[in-house]
């Protein structure tokens, strides 16, 4: 699933834009036919908004209006049923350990956390490394970042498969290596302490090229000219790296901790062909087991909560991570 | 950066660091295309890790069989194209309203379309899935393509880049006499293919890869697309543990995606840099 996500740059540019309409367009009105500005000309630019409006407002924003108020109700088992509204109660039962969702929910959002933060705090060192490596003349170089970006194309599902064949504890790739070298095989995805690492590792070996292309694409920003001074005064290549590269890198790297998180948090089309969750919710995440209860009807409230829920760490997250920055760029 | 005037340890070193991490990123991709030719009896532990006692391509029409798999590419043929077809005509609309036209109430519409870039897809899927019952379109292609329609990413994207065409250029289209539908067909659109092709470089490998939702809304062999009928290999496979029928099956699925990018390697990269929208 594409998720394309809201940069700071592009929260600047909005909001340049829609504080004072670009001159472009109050010098030249849409009447330049030198004619009055007929009906259709008031109309016509609606017309052209039209299509995408009903589709964003059917399947995002009235979506999203209805998760808010599905997370109040607690429909009935059966459809004739009328849903009742219950306030805060779905919530509360989601964080009660001894509930049956709850009791399910609170450990599989440790689980998420934990998948996420391990995953962001090893793919986005390697990214930035992979892009220094891979912004050299050296040869060959198209075949090196085919090599680290080819997994983002690959879909989840087809990776997962991939690596349920590397993870496999009998005939798997990983425990076959270690067998030959005398060594006992390990359960990847059976082991209840293992299959979080597992996933995560897979994960981070999917993602690190996405986000290095960022870094790729900052690096290629950086003007050449300041490491030709910082030559001539003698700077080392650690010194050019920790005092020039890096601070210069600070607003790539927000951008790509705010992508990482989103979408860390969302992946989880690998877990149908690698475990299904398993064992016991141990490798299991927060939107997978939203998608176990979405077809049963005494659930939709909970379903809901759990979005809405999900939905409220990841913006904690964003707006953590701007203010942060925003902080430190302040200083500077 | 890392560059070195001279060639020095130091600069064979990362030299060396980076053909280790390509190999370690490229080894499952390797080893799924061995195992896919490897008879349907041995598995890795058996002999050669490698290469098996034979080359053989019985993978390839065992998992062939197992699915209808002729019938799920094109259901992706038609889940992508119909989804990219209609989003061209929408983001090029709205976008050139945006980018051109000023009509009351504009910023705040536009505001909440980009509402969409902020609220996590993957949580909605759960009210789409209510919706599409309601809509009795359960179970059809247009469930796949539908919530697709509206792209608030290809909106901004058509918006930025219609701005930075001239305004003289339609101006002077204008003046000889061509209406609206003329000025985009012979003006504006020529002149943005290259945000067109970037938009369908993302577009187009999303929703191939795409599997949730289409396993949420879909029921049917006749509708479900490749990710959807991959899993059902998975799940008949894990019986026997039939990996290399698995890979073989996977390896239909990647295959057209991998292809296009090793053959159009820098745009693709420069449109996932897109989708940062810098």
């Amino acid at each position: 699933m594409f998720r394309p996500y809201i940069s700071q740059s592009l929260l600047r540019k909005l909001k340049r834009m829609t504080a004072t309409p670009s001159p472009l367009i109050l010098e030249k009105p849409n009447t330049s036919y030198g004619a009055r500005k007929t009906l259709w000309d008031w109309i016509f630019p609606y017309v052209l908004v039209l299509p995408t409006l009903i589709f964003v407002f059917m399947f995002t924003l009235l979506p999203a209006v209805n998760t808010v108020i599905d997370s109040t109700l607690s429909p009935g088992r059966r459809a004739s049923e009328p849903a009742e509204f219950v306030g805060l109660e779905n919530y509360q039962k989601l964080f009660d350990a001894t509930h049956f969702i709850g009791g399910r929910f609170l450990p599989i959002l440790g689980n998420t956390l934990i998948f996420t933060l391990v995953t962001i705090a090893i793919s986005v060192p390697l990214a930035l490394l992979l892009a220094l490596l891979l912004n050299r003349k050296i040869r060959g170089l198209g075949f090196w970042r085919f090599s680290i970006f080819y997994p983002t194309l690959l879909p989840l599902m087809g990776a997962a498969s991939i690596w349920a064949f590397l993870y496999s504890d009998t005939i798997g790739l990983f425990n076959t290596i270690l067998r030959a070298f005398g060594l006992p095989g390990v359960n990847w995805l059976g082991d209840p302490n293992m299959v979080l690492l597992s996933i995560t590792a897979m994960n981070i070996w999917k993602q690190s090229g996405y986000f290095m292309i960022f870094y790729l694409a900052g690096l290629q920003s950086i003007p050449k000219d300041i490491y030709e001074a910082a030559d001539l005064d003698g700077a080392t290549v650690w010194q050019q790296l920790r005092y020039l590269t890096l601070p210069l890198l600070n607003r790539t790297t927000l951008f790509v901790l705010v992508i990482a998180i989103t979408f860390t948090f969302q992946t989880v089309e690998q877990l149908p062909a690698m475990n299904n969750g398993n064992p016991a919710d141990r490798g299991n995440l927060v939107l997978y087991f939203i998608f176990q209860n979405i077809s049963e009807r005494r659930n939709w409230g909970y379903v809901n909560a759990m979005s809405l829920v999900l939905v409220g760490i990841l913006l904690i997250f964003t707006i953590a991570n701007f203010v942060l920055f925003e902080r430190r760029s302040d200083v500077e | 950066m890392l560059t070195y005037r001279k060639s020095t340890f130091a600069s064979h070193l990362t030299t060396a660091l980076t053909i280790v991490l390509a190999l370690i990123w490229l080894m499952p991709l390797i080893f799924s295309i061995l195992m896919s030719f490897r008879p349907p009896a041995e598995p890795v532990n058996q002999g050669n890790i490698f290469i098996g006692s034979e080359i053989t391509l019985e993978n390839y029409a065992d998992a062939w069989a197992v699915a209808p798999w002729a019938g799920h590419y094109l259901n992706s043929i038609i889940f992508v194209l119909g989804t990219l077809a209609v989003q061209v005509f929408t983001i090029t609309m709205a976008g050139y309203a945006f980018a051109r036209m000023k009509f009351f109430g504009r910023d705040m519409l536009l505001i909440l379309m980009l509402l969409q870039l902020m609220i996590p897809t993957g949580v909605l899927v759960v009210q789409n899935f209510a919706t599409m019952r309601n809509l009795n379109l359960f179970d059809t292609h247009w469930a796949l393509m539908m919530p697709y329609w509206g792209s608030a990413f290809g909106v901004l994207l058509m918006r930025q880049t219609f701005r930075g065409i001239p305004l003289e250029l339609e101006e002077a289209a204008r003046i000889d006499g061509a209406n609206w539908l003329q000025i985009m067909r012979y003006v504006v659109v020529p002149l943005s293919i290259p945000a067109y092709v970037s938009f369908a470089i993302i577009s187009i490998s999303s929703h191939w890869n795409e599997y949730l939702w289409p396993a949420i809304v879909t029921r049917a062999e006749e509708v479900r697309p490749l990710t959807v009928g991959l899993n059902r290999l998975y799940q008949t496979s894990e019986v026997g543990a039939l990996y290399g029928q698995l890979m073989a099956g996977t390896l239909f699925v990647i295959a057209p995606l991998m292809i296009l990018f090793i053959l159009f390697q820098r745009r693709f990269i420069e449109s996932f840099i897109n989708t940062g929208l810098k």
